[in-house]
């Protein structure tokens, strides 16, 4: 399982090393600004954005109230059409069971197409441990792939990456030079991969959606990888967080209206597959076998209490295009799976808090992940709550929580504001030397405190 | 005469008392009798969006016993009318208050500022909260264009300045950056106003650091006295 834990200070040190490089401030600004733009000229086609975010938080909040449930309606009806179902509790229940069906499968080679689910098992490590090359399809996750790192977006995982960049890592697979240049770039990942999907004995595949009633697994895709992963080889293998499911394909139709305008715009990804079992007699096409890994890794710990909205997320990378801080930081400080406002609430949770203690924290409060979230997850309250849960579990720092309370007992009265505001009218000269005044000072001039208003007024 | 009472904040009171004389001076234009309730202090927003609930309850207490219901508290900004009017009722499971931040007070109310930006060039800053939890970003926009300023949008009016209570501290990298393209964003009209002491804090203490020419003026300044007061 990667490292999804996120030790103090590691947002800030990565976020810190991105803000130094200019172009990948330019590549986060360029694509964020066009995704967000996009996205709003999507909305505003929609007759009533407004009520069709209403209707897919009712839908998913329906699924989250009765999980076991669908997820027993799922498993019922893709059995009945031949489909497995195996359900993971955690990440290395998931990747073994994976590895277990590559192996049955004799498989050299697994092509798989883009997936968050499996990024979050680690399971291109698990399968690299008992001899499966994963390869991955996906042009995004390709590159980086190549470039041995993680996705920095949830929807376009090399954001970050320049198209020299990304010629230098395909020239360096054929052994020639490949211009920078966007049609020579596809036709030569097509040139790799088309090997791949030929040769590939297991597609691995996420899954967008799972659809309770039928036993269905929608993928949304762009780029066509995802059918021939999971039609040309013998074995497709779906990795399905065990929350992606929808009662019905009525409901499914209204979370596919927002979920491709909200990631990127368009009225729906160029392909929108369902795939119902694996192929039948007399069916010329599909794998023989079709596995469906139903995923919990923490995710049933969130069921009951405040934080169970976050599991109505559709990963659709909404909220991280209007992140003002995502747009610095990037998204490898995050963590190598889940970024921007959605991975800083979704990450703690899956992990802890004590694990995570900075990401609700890496963020300015500003609301802006909540207004542009699709199903309508109220995201930087769920934030608010985290903090308030640093303190009463006792992760925020002893130092922090003794200010807090000496700042609240002092502000709680008139007398002791005036008393402490004397003081610090007194201590001005040495605000700037230590805590959280030198940092400020660091790169602000710090306010002066001259006579108050109220002493002002009289 | 109608009477309203005016929530300082506690940034205003200690760091930007000039802002909250100004505020009152609209308040006064507008025809309000101002009463400034003497026991109130702070909100408890620092403590509360830091996480720590009981030190935010403990501040917020002042708020409740200083402010009645009778009359509308108006506060010259959006974050802390916010925190009074969305979080504090339920923080400390009491009635609810009737708070107004001030350009939505005056503009309720129908003011009519005085040309005092008569061909002055401004670029007004949303501040978060009061973009996205009051909705309110018609109303100062409206008033400093009737105080004749020609407004200059920014590119991005929706992003944050960076500022974010702790977060400024915790993460001062990313925070400055922010206030950076903010600033920048601002160099065209050479002045960004704003309704809230903690953009207004955070901006020009960074224009003031790295000699930025842009100038950030408070709200109730730019429409009680102009932006070049």
């Amino acid at each position: 399982m990667p490292e999804l834990a996120q030790p103090a200070g590691r947002f800030r040190e990565i976020a810190r090393g991105k803000l130094a490089d200019a172009h990948t401030q330019q590549a986060l600004d360029d694509s964020t600004d066009r995704l967000r733009t996009h996205r709003l000229s999507a909305w505003a086609g929609l007759d009533d954005v407004e009520a069709l975010r209403e209707r897919a938080h009712a839908i998913r909040m329906e699924v989250i109230d009765d999980l076991e449930g669908h997820v027993a309606r799922f498993t019922e009806a893709l059995e009945a059409r031949g489909g497995r179902v195996f359900r993971a509790s955690t990440a290395e229940e998931a990747s073994a069971y994976v590895a277990e069906v590559c192996s049955r499968a004799g498989a050299k080679i697994a092509a798989k197409s883009k997936s968050m689910a499996t990024e979050e098992i680690g399971l291109n490590e698990a399968l690299s441990a008992v001899g499966v090359q994963p390869v991955e399809t996906d042009l995004g996750e390709y590159i980086l792939q190549l470039a041995g790192e993680h996705p920095v977006h949830i929807v376009a995982p090399a954001i970050e990456k320049t198209a020299e960049q990304v010629a230098e890592l395909l020239s360096a697979v054929e052994g020639t030079s490949i211009p920078p240049e966007l049609e020579a770039l596809t036709n030569a990942a097509r040139r790799q991969l088309r090997e791949t999907f030929l040769r590939a004995d297991v597609g691995i595949t996420g899954a967008n959606f799972g659809v309770s009633s039928t036993g269905s697994v929608c993928l949304c895709t762009n780029e066509g990888n995802g059918r021939m992963v999971s039609s040309i080889p013998r074995v497709h293998v779906a990795v399905m967080g065990m929350e992606r499911l929808v009662p019905t394909t009525a409901d499914l139709a209204v979370l596919l209206k927002l979920l491709a305008r909200s990631g990127t715009g368009q009225k729906l990804t160029v392909y929108t597959t369902l795939l119902t079992g694996p192929r039948r007699p007399g069916e010329e096409d599909g794998p023989e076998e079709l596995h469906v890994v139903i995923l919990d890794n923490g995710r049933s710990n969130l069921l009951r209490g405040r934080y169970r909205e976050m599991l109505a997320c559709i990963r659709c990378g909404a909220c991280l295009n209007v992140c003002p801080v995502y747009r610095k930081s990037g998204g490898a400080a995050y963590g190598p799976v889940y970024s921007g406002p959605m991975g800083a609430v979704l990450l703690p949770l899956l992990v802890g808090l004590d694990e995570a203690p900075s990401l609700p924290h890496a963020s300015s409060l500003c609301g802006a992940c909540t207004d542009a979230c699709p199903v309508k997850i109220p995201l930087h309250e769920l934030l608010l709550d985290l903090r308030r849960d640093l303190v009463e579990e006792g992760v925020a720092s002893r130092w922090e929580r003794l200010g807090f309370t000496l700042w609240s007992w002092a502000w709680s009265s008139r007398l002791g504001y005036r008393a402490s505001t004397l003081l610090a009218r007194l201590g001005q000269p040495l605000g700037g030397l230590l805590g959280p005044g030198r940092v400020w000072s660091a790169g602000r001039t710090r306010p002066r405190f001259g006579r108050r208003y109220r002493d002002r007024r009289g | 005469m109608p009477t309203v009472q005016l929530f300082a904040t506690c940034l205003g009171d200690l760091a930007f008392p000039q802002a909250v004389a100004d505020a009152e001076t609209l308040l006064r234009q507008a025809g309000f009798d101002v009463e400034f309730p003497p026991r109130q202090v702070c909100c408890g927003q620092p403590a509360f969006n830091a996480g720590h609930r009981s030190a935010a309850r403990r501040v917020a207490r002042s708020f409740a016993r200083a402010f009645s219901r009778e009359t509308p508290i108006v506060a010259p900004s959006g974050s802390c009318a916010t925190m009074a009017s969305h979080y504090l009722p339920e923080l400390l499971g009491v009635e609810p208050y009737e708070v107004w931040e001030l350009s939505a007070f005056l503009a309720s109310a129908g003011f009519r500022p005085l040309p005092r930006n008569a061909g002055r060039r401004i670029a007004y800053h949303d501040s978060c909260h009061m973009l996205r939890e009051l909705r309110v970003s018609a109303q100062p926009r409206r008033l400093l264009g009737g105080s004749g300023a020609e407004l200059v949008p920014f590119a991005r009016p929706d992003l944050c300045c960076g500022f974010g209570g702790t977060f400024s501290v915790r993460q001062p990298e990313v925070s400055l950056a922010m206030a950076d393209e903010k600033l920048a964003g601002g160099e065209g009209a050479g002045t960004i106003v704003t309704a809230d002491p903690g953009c207004l804090m955070h901006l020009r203490g960074r224009a003031e650091k790295v000699g930025s020419p842009v100038r950030v003026v408070h709200l109730a300044t730019a429409l009680a006295r102009g932006v070049r007061a």
